[in-house]
């Protein structure tokens, strides 16, 4: 490994430094420790080199070195290298490299990586009992957010088909992280740990999000509140019991005794499963065809238990 | 093949750089504690950085780099006067873990200023294309935090997850964690006399007892998933397509998987839990083992159609 950090440093040092693009012959001429290497060693070498650079987040660039574009040479732009400073006073540094330290993602404290390049961690007492687990996110999520940012089209193969999407938002939620992008059927929603196989497009800015996007609206509502049927007014009944549970999934008050709520569904199929969630504990009141349509789906459930022996 | 500890050593390497070229005076513990090094590791980056340089590699060439009266010394790096910008995975990590903190209640103006800051020079319209959700609706999280930093004893009304059932009991909380998307407290439990963790949410009324508690030196992993055991509830239920989300929500074991079917093993404390799903199910699923379910499922129904019939 030693080998390797000290050639990739003065590869970067080369290339950060050179005037003009320079071809793999130039590097493997000049920079201290590609000398002496038959071919297909250097090759190898310069390839999991580059592979380092990238993955460090250095902009490699391969350029024409002519007008006729025969040749091409590596070029890393110092402009482009640079972090760009986001201007965080001490407090402000302060607050993220706390944030840092409590959240994982993937079974690595997912910020730090990031503080340290941001100038290290800030000493400080912070949020100690405190601690987040965003679960795993794998590599697909980086590059995700990657072509997020840049408006680049993805591909990729998702319970068996291949899907072209414009990437819009990533969201975590219930332990996982999901991507909401948009398809020839128009908005979806993937989970990220089932996509396979993706593919970033080269192109940057090949398409344009809506302006009213906001992925917070993916997440923020409740199953019966998305969906397409017409919406209705439903009224429901709690006992004392589950009365305060259902009010904070309904963003209520919490009541002392029994609650009766109006609950706007645009799910009809997803508000009958939750209230039947709450077993013997929850009752429609109105209007009639959700109190049928909780009865039927009662109905449905006891006479599959009839087919048992 | 590139090691994450090839990268990691070199993207720690191109931070600490940076941050002493800027500094009139780097102390050598205070660069430790920045940027998470031992004595012995930054001793060895700073050879590494002794031996790199510009082509040539003559001793004009080279970067200056030891330590000099407990101080670190850097010179002639001026090609790396800035830190490499962040990978979309590093941003995406950071952001994320700002915007956890934000989103529990327990962010300060800081924080959220950080946030914002940090969005503007990685993703600029970040707050509507990355939202981390772990909305703490029963607002009990900052409290319970509170009561573990100060090792406060608390009484907690609870519902619990596998049984219908509230009992009241006094915790001493050691930490408070979001996992899966929801809030767990990890703590001994004096009413089972062991430790146990408990999802806030579930939390229905909590007081802070005015009695402090002694803190294990050790403290036992946290376990949020179900355990089973020997008195459980057993039963086998066959999922459709339409009922197939029960996998992400419930632990459960998969059996056996076709095409149509997914049969799953579903453990809990008592009947009740399986049978309320069951019957939310409707027609999407089908009891194949476990008479006691099947009984609770026919004496919830034959109650919930006596109400609405």
């Amino acid at each position: 490994m030693q080998n390797v950090v000290e050639r990739v440093l003065n590869l970067l040092i080369y290339l950060l430094e050179s005037p003009a693009p320079v071809t793999s012959n130039d590097v493997r001429n000049t920079v201290h420790g590609y000398a002496d290497q038959s071919d297909e060693a250097f090759h190898r070498m310069f390839e999991r080199d580059k592979q380092v650079l990238r993955r460090l987040g250095v902009p490699l660039k391969l350029e024409p070195l002519d007008v006729w574009e025969i040749d091409e040479g590596y070029t890393v732009d110092p402009e482009e290298y640079a972090i760009p400073d986001p201007g965080l006073n001490q407090e402000e540094r302060l607050a993220l490299s706390v944030a840092a330290r409590l959240v994982r993602l993937d079974g690595t404290e997912a910020g730090v990586g990031a503080i340290i390049k941001l100038g290290g961690m800030e000493r400080g007492d912070g949020l100690e009992p405190l601690g987040a687990d965003l679960g795993q996110g794998a590599e697909a999520l980086g590059e995700l957010f990657g072509a997020i940012s840049d408006r680049r089209k993805v591909r990729f193969s998702y319970r068996g088909h291949v899907r072209p999407v414009d990437p819009y938002g990533i969201a975590h939620r219930r332990g996982h992280w999901y991507l909401v992008g948009n398809t020839a059927d128009g908005q979806r929603m993937y989970r990220v740990d089932r996509i396979e196989g993706l593919e970033v497009g080269e192109d940057a800015g090949s398409f344009t999000k809506p302006k009213g996007f906001d992925i917070r609206t993916w997440v923020s509502s409740q199953p019966w509140e998305t969906g397409a049927d017409p919406e209705i007014e439903a009224e429901v009944r709690f006992d004392a019991e589950v009365a305060w549970w259902a009010a904070r999934s309904l963003g209520l008050e919490e009541p002392q005794r029994e609650l009766t709520a109006k609950v706007a569904v645009s799910n009809r199929e997803a508000f009958v499963g939750w209230v039947l969630s709450f077993g013997a504990s929850a009752e429609v009141l109105g209007p009639p065809e959700m109190r049928q349509a909780v009865a039927d789906r009662v109905e449905e459930a006891l006479s599959r238990l009839e087919a048992i022996p | 093949m590139t090691s994450s500890r090839t990268v990691s050593r070199l993207s720690r390497i191109l931070a600490l750089i940076p941050y002493v070229l800027d500094r009139e005076a780097a102390d050598v513990s205070e660069i430790m504690e920045r940027f998470g090094y031992t004595e012995e590791q930054l001793t060895r980056d700073l050879n590494t950085i002794f031996v790199c340089g510009l082509p040539g590699y003559g001793p004009g060439d080279l970067m200056e780099a030891y330590i000099d009266e407990e101080e670190v010394i850097i010179d002639a790096a001026d090609f790396f006067s800035k830190a490499p910008r962040l990978t979309p995975f590093e941003a995406l990590g950071l952001l994320a873990s700002g915007m956890t903190v934000v989103g529990s209640g327990e962010g300060s103006p800081a924080l959220e200023s950080a946030v914002r800051k940090l969005s503007k020079v990685v993703m600029p319209d970040a707050d509507t294309t990355l939202t981390v959700d772990v909305l703490d609706q029963s607002r009990y999280v900052g409290t319970l935090r509170d009561a573990a930093a100060d090792h406060k004893v608390v009484h907690i009304v609870y519902r619990s997850v596998g049984k219908e059932e509230t009992t009241e009991r006094d915790i001493e909380p050691w930490s408070v964690f979001v996992t899966l998307g929801r809030w767990y407290v990890h703590g001994h439990c004096r009413l089972v006399g062991g430790s146990r963790t408990f999802r806030v949410d579930r939390i229905r009324a909590l007081d802070i007892l005015d009695e402090t508690f002694e803190r294990p030196e050790e403290v036992p992993t946290p376990g949020v998933g179900y355990s089973p055991s020997s008195d459980d509830v057993t039963c086998v239920i066959d999922l459709d397509a339409g009922a197939r989300w029960v996998l992400e929500y419930y632990p459960v074991e998969v059996v056996q998987e076709s095409a149509t079917t997914t049969r799953i093993r579903f453990h809990s404390p008592d009947a009740e839990v399986p049978a309320r799903l069951l019957l939310r199910l409707g027609g999407h699923a089908k009891l194949v083992e476990g008479p006691e379910v099947g009984l609770r499922i026919g004496e919830i129904g034959a109650g919930l159609l006596a109400k609405y019939r």
